[in-house]
């Protein structure tokens, strides 16, 4: 095989990767926001956060896979913490419109306090987790080689995919939970309790980041900066997948994921450019996201 | 005004308006035609597509074909601040004022537009006595001098009509289109809106979508029937009241209505 | 009466104090003030948005940024240019930029507004990085000229003079502040309020929304820019990571948020209290930024109003008191 073609295909299991790693980050994010109505700023932050906890759980117990366990429940801890103790706290004041300016507020202050927070535990300096012995090096097949990590996250994503999938779409509990991204009003007329949904939703959101940024951690470098690049990121993600849709976030994170594979390569530079031009127009000329539901 | 404005003419009119939520057609080849100075009811059934037909007229949305001409003039994909301020004044059916501004402050909104004061940069409004003097009189005039300096959010249902009902005649528009005005109000409340509507749509030419019949009977000189998008019938009350297909179709389902 | 005799009081003492500030300070603190001044102004111009329209930005540095990139670059590029005219031309480009930006935000508020905004401060940080043969990319720009301020028949003010340039920025930002609160006293200043409670009515009244939204944003801007090319003239340094770095915008929002929604001078509360806040935490930088998230967190969870409203609430509950032991005296005095 031609050195050419080679190139292509690490590249687009790089892409591949990066663009599973995106997606089970923005899933979360766009299910939150598709039934909460809230853009939680701080979404990318808690993917972050959990590459920094694995590395703690490493230090102390040697073990990638404990850390796989317990870093993403951490994650989901805080974040149930935080839609449980202030989000609902926000709602209390009746603010009318302004709500939605307030809930911003807040995510944007998480966010700053979790990256402040990690700046001061861990420093500045970027952490090194090591892949478990299992996974490093190289496996060789069709005669080329690739790294087994990515290969491994890609079989992760695909599985916790598949899962996520299942849940939503065989289980009753699936249904309750659609149908409250879909009209959470409805769904609270029609017996749902929405406000635990609310939070199962938003646990389950914070656990697939978390689940993400540990898996990520031996891959990326963990550094507090981690959050910024996912959040922009997932931002397009959800901007043009549509709100709430997570089959649009699907398909745009993997293009994505290819795109920023490729792009360092082909066009350095303009690749933000572009990518945050077109994701302004589909704001504004399709506000609901290409794979959105039109209003 | 106009020398040639001897006969009365027509204000408003629709010619085969057509109109989709996206592939559900809801409004099928609406052709009306309203008459200077007349007060015109729509009536129809809930869903009969009657505030899509004022969205449609008022320029909110485009319809897909036909045409609206407006004092003579073809104004088809006019967007509702033009129409405004060509002279059409709109209320609407879920009470739209400025909830978190003071009665006063409403109304002062109305008397700038009025005074068409628009893009006024270089004056102090608290300072600007005539407007003020104005927004008083018409506070004294609908009878919410008492709540000049209450959030209008916190009025009573019928007051927050009444603002409503004053806000959508506020540019003294020559069409008046009022969506329910007196929806959700008690039969006291409702003479009164009837009185005030009377009074402040004095000469004035009015298109009213209507629940009540008493309303309905009481105020219009011509009423349009429409049913699932379609005009079914179009006449004077006592023409309606006699019309079959009306009584069939309209009358009816209302009855029904009343006592699920 | 009495109630405006005060106000004068109030504005003569704060005046006084502005003026009297180079004497009685020595440079670092008159060069903190400045520095709160100018974020201010930067945070007063976000208000205008985020109070009076209703409308979140995630990117108004890229405002600031224009202002600052614009008064850097003409200073830099074009030899003799007045001092006056490099910040026109940096609040002008401001503008410029809101301007053609606004056909696409206009049209929209809320998240998508929130996100448009940011989106294009992230394709202008990419831009200013890819024209770094103008901007300077990541090293940004330094040792500009900073002219001396030309006023005909009284002669040339040397703006290298610490005391000179408080004075000269320190009326640029209050005018700039007075002209900004007095846009929203004007007649378009309540279609701006009108407009955050209720667009649907403001279009129904016959008024423009999408043209009035253009004109606040540029207005916004406008001042934003004002703000960001005094900065770029009291640092005489521009670099991307401090006029469009990700803080840059969420800490005039912040300020916003932690002086009080909803009212014209809450920013500068804000940004005082932040000012003082990252002063007082000058011994730990690192943990300066924290403490100040944290702040925020508290005020959106516990004190919607800001610190105007705990100000209000507090003056009201020691009227009531005062109330309440003043009838308790009348009322003993008519007892015995």
């Amino acid at each position: 095989m031609d050195a050419i073609a080679v190139m292509l295909i690490t590249q687009g299991i790089h892409g591949l990767a990066y663009g599973m790693l995106l997606f089970l980050v923005a899933s979360g994010f766009t299910l939150i926001f598709g039934m909460m109505g809230i853009l939680n700023i701080a979404h990318a932050s808690f993917f972050m956060l959990a590459a920094y906890f694995a590395f703690q759980i490493m230090q102390w117990s040697g073990s990638f896979w404990l850390a796989l366990l317990l870093a993403p429940i951490a994650i989901a801890g805080l974040g149930i913490l935080m839609e449980r103790l202030m989000l609902r706290q926000i709602r209390k004041f009746k603010l009318g419109k302004a709500v939605v300016l307030f809930e911003l507020m807040l995510t944007v202050g998480i966010m700053v306090c979790i990256e402040e927070a990690v700046k001061n535990l861990w420093g500045t300096d970027p952490e090194i987790v090591n892949a478990p012995e299992l996974l490093r090096g190289l496996v060789q097949f069709f005669g080329m080689t690739y790294p087994v990590y990515r290969i491994f996250i890609i079989g992760l994503s695909c599985s916790i995919l598949l899962l996520l999938g299942l849940i939503l779409f065989k289980t009753r509990l699936g249904n309750v939970v659609r149908a409250a991204v879909q009209d959470a009003d409805m769904a609270g007329a029609l017996g749902v309790n929405v406000p635990l949904v609310f939070t199962l939703v938003f646990g389950l959101g914070t656990w697939l980041a978390g689940i993400a940024g540990v898996a990520a951690a031996p891959m990326l470098t963990v550094f507090p900066g981690l959050a910024n690049q996912m959040m922009l990121d997932s931002f397009i993600v959800v901007a043009l997948g549509g709100f709430g849709s997570l089959f649009g976030a699907f398909v745009i994170s993997m293009l994505l994921g290819e795109l920023t594979a490729f792009g360092i390569q082909f066009f350095p530079g303009y690749s933000t450019i572009i990518l945050f031009g077109f994701m302004a127009l589909v704001l504004t000329i399709r506000p609901s996201g290409l794979f959105g539901e039109k209003e | 005004m106009n020398p040639d404005r001897k006969q009365p003419r027509n204000m408003l009119m629709t010619k085969r308006l057509n109109h989709y939520f996206g592939e559900r057609q809801v409004l099928f080849n609406i052709s009306l035609e309203i008459q200077e100075g007349t007060r015109h009811a729509i009536i129809g059934p809930n869903g009969a597509g009657k505030t899509t037909l004022f969205n449609t007229i008022t320029g909110k949305y485009r319809p897909k074909n036909g045409s609206i001409l407006f004092k003579g003039k073809d104004v088809t994909g006019f967007k509702p601040d033009k129409l405004v301020r060509m002279g059409l004044g709109r209320s609407f059916q879920i009470n739209s004022t400025f909830a978190g501004l003071t009665t006063f402050q409403n109304l002062r909104m109305a008397v700038l537009a009025r005074k068409n004061i628009r893009f006024n940069f270089f004056r102090n409004l608290d300072k600007m006595q005539p407007v003020t003097d104005e927004t008083d009189t018409l506070l004294a005039r609908i009878g919410l001098a008492a709540e000049r300096n209450l959030p209008a959010g916190l009025l009573s249902y019928g007051k927050h009509r009444c603002l409503e009902l004053s806000l959508a005649m506020a540019t003294d528009p020559d069409l008046v289109m009022l969506d329910e005005p007196a929806a959700g109000m008690s039969r006291i409340e409702t003479h009164q809106m009837v009185k005030l509507i009377r009074e402040l749509t004095h000469n004035k030419t009015v298109l009213i979508i209507e629940h009540d019949m008493d309303v309905v009977f009481s105020l219009a000189d011509r009423i349009t029937v429409l049913h699932h998008g379609e005009i079914l019938a179009t006449g004077t009350p006592e023409e309606i009241k006699a019309n079959q297909d009306v009584k069939d179709a309209y009358l009816g389902e209302t009855k029904v209505g009343n006592a699920a | 009466m009495k109630n405006s005799f005060r106000k004068w009081l109030l504005w003569a003492a704060i005046l006084a104090g502005l003026y009297t500030a180079p004497v009685l300070f020595g440079v670092f603190e008159l060069n903190l003030l400045l520095g709160a001044s100018i974020f201010a102004l930067f945070s007063l111009s976000l208000n205008l948005l985020l109070s009076f329209t209703g409308l979140l930005s995630f990117g108004h540095a890229m405002f600031f940024a224009s202002g600052a990139y614009g008064t850097a670059l003409v200073l830099t590029r074009l030899d003799g240019c007045s001092l006056l005219s490099a910040i026109f031309v940096g609040a002008a480009s401001a503008v410029l930029v809101a301007l053609v930006l606004s056909p696409l935000l206009v049209r929209v508020g809320g998240h998508t507004f929130a996100m448009l905004t940011m989106a294009f401060s992230q394709i202008m940080y990419a831009t200013v990085m890819k024209f770094s043969h103008l901007t300077g990319g990541n090293d940004g720009m330094s040792g500009f000229p900073i002219p001396p301020l030309v006023i005909p028949a009284v002669g040339l003010i040397d703006m290298s003079l610490e005391r000179n340039f408080y004075y000269f920025s320190i009326s640029i930002l209050g005018l700039s502040a007075w002209v900004m609160w007095f846009f929203t006293r004007t007649p378009f200043g309540s279609i701006m309020v009108s407009i955050r409670d209720n667009p649907d009515r403001v279009t129904y009244l016959g008024f423009n929304v999408p043209l009035s939204k253009a004109i606040i944003l540029g207005v916004s801007a406008g001042f934003a820019g004002v703000a960001g090319s005094v900065y770029a003239l009291f640092q005489n340094m521009v670099s991307v990571d401090g006029v469009l770095g990700p803080l840059s915008s969420f800490t005039p929002l912040i300020n916003c948020f932690i002086g009080g929604l909803g009212t014209f001078i809450g920013p500068v509360f804000g940004t005082g209290i932040g000012t003082i806040l990252l002063e007082l935490m000058s011994a730990h930088p690192e943990q300066a930024q924290l403490v100040f998230s944290l702040v925020l967190i508290s005020v959106v969870l516990f004190l919607p109003g800001g610190a105007i409203m705990l100000y209000w609430k507090i003056t009201s509950r020691w009227i009531v008191l005062r109330n309440k032991f003043q009838t308790a005296i009348l009322k003993g005095n008519h007892e015995s």
